[in-house]
């Protein structure tokens, strides 16, 4: 479980007719992810994929502008898999460049009545506060005989420049109103030969002139339903023109839905073609399968490719290894783990997996530091009936949560009662040393477990060195395990003793020969350097053992917390001790309960994943079809 | 910033700034054939001698921007989000330029292709959502896709401008006042010791396009007063609002000339072409900028400086590598490299 699942590199050679077969072939079985080097034979310079991909990309963004004012479905099902030829999708992107011609006048006619209900609005509301004038609007309507009169809004942004301007050409500007982008203006200026001069400004500045009614003077009431008829027959001509729309678009809708069955059908060619490279009618197609998938992809090529075709395999090379990708754990109960585990890294080829003993140490590190069956089964119930929102993270919180259930039994504690349940083990608050003590055995197991993981890694892959003078290698754990040792016997037998001590000079120096020989620096320097890590090593290794002190200090904390919980409840009345218990464990449930969830990320994180887990693989994303109901 | 990132940033401009080229570093580069500059300057499509001369021309620009934008990234990398957006807002004035490029090729219906090639590959934060815009079918579809992100005030001016008037002139002033305006926003946003020597960055830059728009508009394009001013953007500092409304008044180069206020009136007194006076302006800006880089105290001013100063130097390099391309003559290219002054015999009124 631990070992990546082992991957091949294949290499497919065929001719070019044959592309788009190959390639909805490829995506059926949905174990072939492309390689993108380019082929080593430099004959095989063209790509055959490149205007099959243009025209692809075409068509596809013209059907999603359509999309967007005519109903048609992301995913349709797709009753027959069959092969897209260059020839049709052309055809068909044709088709869709005439719709979206027609479509997308429908759109601009849409806007434009958008924009006529804005100036409307921009009208009621100059409108409004002309009202209020005490002057003769008639007088603004036209210009006079000496004096020029324009009315109406510009983008403020333009406003200040667009004053400069028309002063310029001897005109004043009146802001007399400001609604969201637009600035309401009047202009005024002598009538004469700097007209055209303006005309040119206003027209730059995006001016757009308010006409003044008749009547305003007189009538108000009236013009306002003038202008409210307006928007209404703006909102008619809206309704008339998505009625014409959808109308027109009536005869041709199965087309379209038709069409995204042609395009997702077509898909699977177009992701291949950076991965695709020809010489003359032989196309060359180079990809990363899972060796379990090999016999399968084979047969379905055989089964579907009507002309000759090559398939090569071998194992994937050392250098290629950063490569090759890394299949995704599939087990239900370890993917949302496999999502944490995701956060920090994805596994290089040849790598540990550490989803399982990620997930087993998660659970075991969240229930003994959060161990309450009450509040372990509140989570629970939590994660159940919340299910539908947090997708595959139910699972997580399910089991997180009866782990906190199991350790509760063992502590016999239940919603912070210590003596309600009788304790499979003991309470940590019995004997908190002990707590310590098995805290501290369990760090030293963890670090072993993560170097020797380190250690496997590196072995693994031929990097022996590494393995065994590298960070957390051989040298590293024979270290370690000496100063263990050493520290068990000063603890109980008041000495460090003398083996051990020499086992840790040992290694200290290995490990400092190693350093000052991988050193390209002056003598002074190489001193200064191996003396620092040196002693980084011996601190590093203690205080990650003293690290996991914090397991047994949050099993500590939590039933300290629950005695400070009912200290306060037994101060209050009835009602007041039941209200303090239950807001104390939500308190206890929400804060202790994300605290101890960020302690454990961080013990997994950084004790164990930076020690033997690089993080720097890529996931599998294999070929495939973008609908699931697809008959073969 | 705290005082850790602003140390941080002092000492990348010190380091970088070591790269900007001196005049002598500059005159031994003009004696340099292209084997050597692409050696000296890590430029190999220089020598892929199977392309043709445009193409090669073309990969170096590309990859000369790509070294802008590499530094320019790595500098953002410890400022704070108002010295950052500064910055990028700078160094938006590439993706206008892939605006540009994108409407001219609308505009033309050329081949997608040919309009791919004269687009610059920049970095995400700087970038115009290219792909959606390149699949636009004409120039309002793609001034609409635009209007729905963070350009949208360009893009709805633009797109305005665009529909009543149909032309790529007011199309692409409207485009540069807006980015220029929105530059001296960004700038006039700090209330700190950033402010003064930002604005006296900027204002230089404003200053020097402002006096070659005004100059261009009024006397080779022959707008009245009024619409040369609606197209320029007031100055922070030596050409500011008042002094641009009694400037574009002028009736004539000369006149303009005079009028500038102190330094530009010494600076230009003798200029008789808009030539003349893009070069004394360009030289003047870079004085400014390398004062700015080893006087102010303001990291974001010192980066957005060496930034300038890199653009420059970049931009030298690039016309010394098209002379070397295009087998132009020693004194040609010495002219690019302002090395030698012209001898052009041209009417400020003619040049444009």
């Amino acid at each position: 479980m631990l070992r990546p699942c082992p991957m091949k590199h294949v290499r497919l050679l065929v001719l070019t007719e044959d592309l788009p077969q190959a390639s909805l072939a490829l995506a059926q079985t949905e174990s072939f992810h492309p390689d993108t080097r380019p082929p080593t034979e430099s004959q095989l310079a063209g790509l055959p994929g490149r205007d099959y991909r243009d025209t692809y990309n075409q068509a596809r963004s013209r059907l999603d502008k359509i999309a967007k004012l005519i109903e048609v479905p992301q995913t349709p099902e797709i009753p027959e898999v069959r092969v897209v030829e260059f020839a049709e999708l052309r055809q068909l992107n044709d088709w869709l460049g005439q719709v979206w011609e027609k479509t997308s006048r429908y759109e601009e006619d849409l806007r434009r009545l958008d924009d006529q209900d804005r100036f409307v609005r921009e009208q009621e509301a100059a409108l409004a506060n002309f009202q209020h004038l005490n002057i003769d609007l008639g007088m603004l309507r036209s210009k006079t005989r000496f004096l020029d009169f324009y009315v109406g809004i510009v983008p403020r942004e333009n406003l200040r420049q667009l004053e400069g301007a028309v002063a310029l050409a001897d005109h004043l500007l009146h802001l007399y109103m400001q609604r969201g982008e637009n600035a309401h203006v009047v202009i005024v200026g002598p009538t004469g030969t700097k007209e055209a001069q303006l005309s040119a400004v206003l027209n730059a500045a995006g001016f757009q002139p308010i006409p003044i009614p008749e009547s305003l003077d007189q009538k108000p009431e009236q013009i306002r339903d003038e202008l409210e008829a307006q928007r209404k027959d703006i909102r008619a001509q809206r309704e008339t023109a998505l009625q014409r729309l959808s109308d027109w678009s009536q005869g041709f809708r199965g087309r379209l839905v038709e069409a995204r069955r042609t395009l997702i059908l077509a898909e699977p060619l177009v992701t291949l073609d950076p991965s695709l490279h020809s010489a003359g009618h032989l196309a060359y197609l180079a990809g990363w399968v899972p060796a379990r998938d090999m016999d399968g992809l084979t047969a379905r090529l055989g089964e579907t490719l009507a002309l000759p075709f090559e398939i090569q395999s071998r194992d994937p090379r050392p250098d290629e290894r950063k490569l090759v990708p890394t299949v995704p754990t599939r087990t239900r109960l370890l993917q949302p783990f496999a999502l944490l585990v995701k956060q920090y890294g994805i596994p290089e080829y040849g790598e540990v997996d550490p989803t399982p003993l990620f997930a087993v140490t998660f659970l075991l590190m969240f229930g003994s530091m959060f161990g309450d069956v009450g509040q372990g089964a509140v989570i629970a119930a939590l994660a159940w009936y919340f299910r539908a929102k947090l997708g595959r993270f139910w699972l997580f919180g399910l089991m997180a949560g009866l782990s906190s259930v199991a350790f509760g039994f063992l502590y016999g504690s239940i919603f912070g009662y210590e003596h309600v349940l009788p304790a499979l083990w003991m309470s940590p608050i019995n004997d908190p040393i002990l707590m310590l003590k098995i805290a501290l055995g369990y760090g030293v197991v963890f670090l072993v477990v993560a170097c020797l993981l380190a250690i496997y890694n590196r072995a693994v892959i031929g990097n022996w060195w590494g393995a065994l003078f590298g960070h957390h290698g051989v040298v590293n754990l024979v270290f370690y395990l000496s100063l263990v040792w050493g520290g068990l016997k000063l603890g109980t037998q008041g000495t460090f003793g003398n083996a051990p001590a020499a086992l840790v000079v040992a290694a200290l120096a290995a490990l400092a020969w190693y350093n000052w020989r991988h050193l390209d620096a002056p003598v002074g320097e190489k001193v200064l350097v191996v003396f620092i890590e040196t002693l980084e090593t011996i601190i590093g290794y203690v205080s990650n053992t003293l690290s996991f002190l914090r397991v047994a200090a949050f099993s500590l904390n939590h039933v300290a917390l629950s005695i400070a919980v009912f200290t306060l409840a037994n101060m209050m009345g009835a009602f007041g001790h039941v209200l303090t218990v239950i807001l104390g464990n939500i308190f206890v449930l929400v804060l202790e309960g994300g605290i101890v969830m960020i302690q454990v990320m961080r013990l997994q994180y950084y004790e164990g994943f930076s020690r033997y887990f690089s993080g720097e693989g890529h996931e599998f994303a294999p070929l495939k079809l973008r609908r699931g109901s697809a008959s073969p | 910033m705290s005082s850790a990132d602003r140390a941080y940033l002092n000492t990348r401009v010190a380091m970088m700034a070591t790269q900007l080229l001196d005049p002598n570093t500059i005159g031994r580069l003009s004696q340099m054939q292209l084997p050597e500059l692409a050696e000296r300057f890590n430029l190999a499509p220089l020598l892929d001698e199977q392309q043709s001369p445009r193409s090669r021309s073309r990969a170096i620009e590309q990859s000369l921007i790509r070294v802008l934008f590499g530094e320019l990234q790595i500098l953002v990398r410890p400022m704070n989000a108002a010295e950052r957006a500064v910055v990028l807002a700078w160094g938006r004035k590439y993706a206008l330029f892939n605006l540009k490029s994108l409407i001219r090729g609308k505009l033309h219906d050329l081949d997608q292709k040919e309009i791919r090639d004269d687009l610059f590959d920049l970095p995400p934060n700087i970038r115009l959502p290219d792909q959606e815009l390149f699949r636009a079918e004409n120039v309002l579809e793609l001034l609409r896709q635009l209007e729905a992100g963070p350009h949208s005030l360009i893009a709805r001016q633009a797109r305005e401008i665009y529909e009543q008037r149909r032309e790529p002139f007011a199309l692409e002033a409207a485009i540069d006042q807006r980015y220029y305006a929105g530059l001296v926003r960004q700038v006039m946003q700090f209330h700190d010791d950033n402010l003064q020597p930002l604005q006296h960055l900027v204002g230089a830059e404003l200053d020097r396009i402002d006096l070659l728009w005004l100059l261009r508009f009024r006397f080779s394009y022959q707008l009245s007063p009024s619409e040369t001013f609606f197209q320029l953007v007031p100055s922070p500092r030596l050409l500011h609002r008042d002094r641009l409304l009694a400037l574009v008044n002028l009736e004539s180069f000369q006149r303009v000339i005079e009028s500038l206020p102190p330094p530009l009136d010494t600076l230009l007194a003798d200029c008789n072409t808009v030539i003349d006076v893009q070069r004394r302006m360009g030289r003047h800006m870079a004085r400014e900028a390398h004062r700015v880089l080893r006087q102010s105290p303001s990291g974001v001013a010192r980066a957005l400086a060496y930034l300038m100063l890199r653009e420059m130097d970049l931009f030298l390099l690039f016309a010394l590598v098209q002379g070397r391309l295009l087998n132009l003559s020693s004194e040609v290219v010495e002219i690019a490299l302002e090395i030698t002054e012209p001898t052009c015999p041209w009417s400020g009124a003619k040049a444009a």
